[in-house]
């Protein structure tokens, strides 16, 4: 298909179109009254929910640190409380970065710039959170023991065979996750690179 | 006439515009509505500091366009999705078949250019001028006939691409 060709089904679209009515009276009612709630400004239910969830944990560790007796899993719970506190904040800030756009002044080139400069920087900041997270997960298993008395090393295999699989399926989880992002990374550098070509 | 109103009038005179915009960025019903209804809210917000700085269909089209990039990290899809079935929904029963897959190859066409030939290329099929396409897009406006001119070749491989598969 030509440009010539494309103008003709443009025109044929652009005809169509001005005969519809999309545009709602009670659309228009509801912006100019404040009534819509814009998508762009809204946190999503998971993400609270997941900050919420963090914190909650954070909170039971703290509670029961002082019920863990050894100094080691004592060391590994102040790492996880750490974590669990600092997850969200690695979460909410790539989140709120993307929000952070003049949508009416900048021009389209400048736009595509910065939303490829955002989406690449979350993707960055989300590898981080999920290598944390798996972190997190690994550390919580001793604590969580710790607090409920129970002594690992009286399982049976636990340090010597579980745990170390418990970690190999994470390390491959992250290696699965991490490779995906890796790809969208990559796609929105491509697509700069070709957009400045 | 307050400031609703001559928004209100301002938007159903330009209403094309932003379904357009909506279409080429969304790929299917619920999104392209979700993309409709925040290119106007977008666009309400900033009306109050637009004020004629500029003509209306440009300062338009930029918070369309804008708001369409943003959309397509919100609905997490993919940078180039674009719709291939858009119009059927709505105008299949007006639209005779020969029609409707002219404008089902168009998107089709449009969907192999990345984010910022599209952009220009909307504008250009709208019929702008370079030098509106020019201020919309923040280029030069020579390079705006350079853009065009490689659009165009892509255009022509594509298709060569495609008769060499058939063939």
């Amino acid at each position: 298909m030509e440009l010539e060709e494309m103008q003709n089904a443009w025109n044929s679209l652009s005809h169509r179109v001005e005969r519809q009515d999309a545009l709602s009276n009670k659309l228009l009612a509801n912006v100019t009254q404040q009534n819509y709630q814009s998508k762009f400004n809204k946190v999503r239910y998971s993400e609270f929910a997941g900050t919420m969830v963090c914190y909650a944990g954070a909170a039971y560790l703290s509670v029961h640190l002082t019920q863990i007796e050894d100094v080691f899993a004592q060391v590994l719970a102040a790492l996880a409380i750490g974590l669990l506190l600092l997850l969200p904040v690695i979460s909410l800030a790539s989140v709120r970065a993307l929000k952070s756009v003049n949508i009416s002044s900048a021009s389209y080139l400048e736009t595509i710039h910065t939303f490829g400069r955002q989406k690449i920087r979350f993707q960055k900041l989300q590898k981080i959170n999920v290598c944390l997270g798996l972190l997190l997960m690994l550390l919580t298993l001793p604590v969580l023991a710790a607090i409920q008395g129970k002594d690992l090393s009286q399982v049976p295999y636990f340090w010597i065979l579980i745990f170390p699989l418990f970690g190999l399926v994470m390390t491959a989880f992250a290696y699965w996750v991490l490779k995906s992002y890796n790809k969208t990374l990559h796609d929105m550098e491509n697509q700069l690179t070709d957009i400045n070509g | 006439m307050d400031i609703a109103d001559q928004f209100t009038h301002v938007i159903k005179e330009h209403k094309g515009l932003i379904f357009k915009v909506a279409a080429l960025y969304t790929n299917n019903l619920e999104d392209r509505n979700d993309l409709y209804q925040e290119i106007v809210y977008q666009l309400w917000k900033s009306f109050g500091s637009f004020y004629g700085q500029s003509k209306v269909s440009t300062w338009m089209y930029r918070v369309a366009l804008n708001t369409a990039i943003y959309h397509l990290k919100q609905t997490k899809r993919r940078v180039d999705t674009i719709p291939l079935e858009v119009g059927a929904d709505r105008f299949a029963d007006e639209m005779d078949r020969l029609e409707e897959e002219r404008i089902q190859q168009l998107y089709a066409h449009i969907q192999l250019l990345n984010l910022l030939e599209r952009g220009i290329i909307l504008l250009y099929l709208e019929g702008k001028s370079y030098d509106e396409i020019a201020a919309i897009v923040g280029i030069t406006v020579s390079n705006v006939g350079t853009r065009i001119s490689r659009i165009r070749e892509k255009l022509r491989t594509q298709i060569t691409k495609k008769q060499a598969i058939w063939n």
